[in-house]
């Protein structure tokens, strides 16, 4: 059992495109496919984030996130692996990457 | 790069070269790992546009259908993190009620029309996640397919409209099926919105049987629905069938309401049966006449050959003779003849007459010509085409050619047969077809 634990953060804008019934359908099923395989890799299947939040700074507090940014941090999954080579296999079959516009930033969660 | 990764990784989808083919071609296994049935989705949002718009009002029907979309789209994150809910369709149905409330009360507010909508609200809000009886649904679908059926809608709106919001296609999904752009799809919609837009409040207040007018509309969808899978040359079979089931699958509910159960329905049911018993049988892509003789018959839906069977002898009461009518006995006849030889040309031949009489049309007459040729020989058939006037859209059918480059052939004539069967060849959609007219070709060269 690998014991090291890496954080996945979905990037990128709220995505703009609907996909169909049918195609949801699919989705969910792949997701579903995919989350048997890699059952053991998968401590914690994560949520999506809330398109709106707020940032703090030593100035005060804003909106968020960052008016600045282009892609925000969309949702977050936290999976274990030996490496990164192991987690970024885990990510790589993971149906979302197929989406247009799929972008995953994977790292490693310090033990401390 | 986009960002900065650190020492960390990032994916995009680029990144993943084996990843090419894109989307699961939702194969039975992916379903079955989905825990949900097939079009499971798709039949969802069918449902719920209608449940929804049946209480908010017509006119709301692009809010309900985006309440609908969003709740789709929250199960398929929730439900893949938490797993099916006990009663998936109950649950579909709060988040997009609870959608819907939140728009309207947004479009309420904004628009200052409080007191239309506050009505509508009222209704909206009072039973929340009732359990559905499945006659209610019923209903609902039913009273939905006469909202698509609406005279006043533009005809070419009208079954892009019911394949929207009734079966759950994407405009996309609409425009492979029917060969048109997606913006052709869009204006088409847009037209028909425009439309219900119109529709007044009180609408959804009268019984489905005040909408008995626009049954005949309602029939004309439907056989298109049908037509459109059945017909088309496409070469995809599962998108040829998917038309084919919604449309079996409406007009059975049309056929279980007093609104609908006519006669006609029952003749219109039948003849989608039988013509849906050969769907596997037949090949990919090629026209059906002329390929029956080459069909295996062993393969022939034996289910649903007696579902047409039982359609067909509940539409054969009352005093009208439909088009309906005869085109059922048409498929009807070739679906019980024991063998293509064994056929009974000469029953066909008279319902081709029957259906021409009813609505006229060269094709019909053309099609009548085939059968005669079968029953009394190919000059017979010749004889009659020759006597066709066919007009200009016609002429450059490949179908048209093809049947008289068949007869020609049939009858020995072989100069004639070539010059027919080239012209076809030229126009024909689909590789099969092409290949299927190549090989008579080449039978007239080894002659």
């Amino acid at each position: 059992m690998s014991t090291q634990k890496y954080l996945c953060m979905y990037r990128g804008a709220p995505s703009q495109n609907k996909p169909s019934p049918a195609q949801m359908q699919e989705m969910f099923a792949a997701f579903n496919g995919w989350k048997e395989k890699f059952k053991a890799n998968i401590l914690d299947i994560g949520s999506k984030l809330k398109p709106s939040g707020k940032v703090l700074t030593a100035s005060g507090v804003t909106d968020g996130p960052f008016a600045e940014a282009k892609e925000i941090v969309a949702g977050f999954m936290i999976i274990a692996a030996d490496d990164y080579e192991g987690a970024v296999a885990v990510v790589k079959a993971m149906p979302g990457m197929q989406m247009p516009g799929a972008c995953v930033e994977i790292r490693e969660m310090a033990s401390f | 790069m986009r960002g900065n990764p650190g020492d960390g990784v990032l994916l995009t989808e680029n990144s993943n070269p084996s990843g090419s083919s894109g989307r699961s071609t939702g194969s039975h296994d992916s379903f079955a790992a989905s825990g949900l049935v097939e079009h499971f989705f798709r039949r969802e949002y069918g449902r719920l546009v209608a449940i929804l718009t049946r209480k908010v009002g017509v006119r709301h029907v692009d809010l309900v259908e985006d309440a609908v979309q969003t709740a789709l789209m929250t199960a398929l994150t929730s439900w893949v993190a938490k797993g099916l809910p006990e009663d998936p369709g109950a649950w579909l149905y709060r988040v997009a009620h609870n959608h819907l409330i939140g728009a309207l009360r947004n479009n309420a507010g904004r628009l200052r029309i409080l007191e239309a909508a506050a009505y509508e609200l009222t209704v909206a809000a009072d039973n929340p996640a009732s359990p559905r009886f499945a006659d209610e649904v019923r209903d609902d679908l039913l009273r939905m397919l006469f909202v698509c059926c609406d005279e006043a809608i533009p005809k070419d709106s009208r079954l892009v409209l019911a394949l929207k919001t009734l079966c759950g296609f994407s405009t996309s999904e609409i425009a492979l099926r029917l060969f048109l752009s997606e913006a052709n799809v869009l204006k088409r919609l847009g037209r028909a919105r425009e439309h219900l837009r119109e529709v007044p409040p009180d609408f959804n207040s009268l019984p489905l049987q005040a909408l008995q007018s626009r049954l005949a509309s309602v029939h004309v969808v439907l056989y298109l629905l049908f037509n459109e899978g059945y017909l088309s040359a496409q070469s995809d079979r599962t998108v040829r069938r998917e038309m084919c089931d919604e449309a079996i699958r409406l007009t059975t509910l049309l056929t279980e309401h007093p609104v609908g159960a006519t006669p006609e329905t029952f003749a219109l049911l039948a003849l989608m049966h039988f013509h849906g018993a050969r769907l596997t049988a037949r090949l990919d892509g090629m026209g059906g006449l002329l390929l029956l003789e080459k069909q295996d018959r062993s393969l022939w839906d034996q289910n649903q050959m007696r579902l047409g069977a039982e359609s067909l002898q509940k539409a054969a009461s009352g005093e009208t003779f439909t088009r309906f009518h005869a085109e059922a006995g048409i498929a009807a006849e070739h679906a019980f003849a024991p063998s293509f030889s064994q056929t009974r040309w000469k029953e066909i031949a008279d319902l081709y007459a029957m259906l021409d009489r009813i609505a006229p049309s060269p094709l019909n007459a053309m099609n009548r010509a085939v059968a005669i040729a079968q029953w009394q020989g190919p000059e017979a058939g010749l004889v009659l085409l020759k006597a066709i006037e066919p007009p200009q859209w016609l002429l450059g059918y490949y179908l048209w050619d093809a049947v008289l480059g068949e007869l020609h052939r049939r009858a020995g004539q072989n100069e004639e047969a070539r010059r027919y069967i080239e012209r076809a060849l030229a126009s024909a959609p689909t590789d099969a077809e092409q290949e299927l007219l190549r090989r008579r070709l080449d039978s007239l060269e080894s002659l």
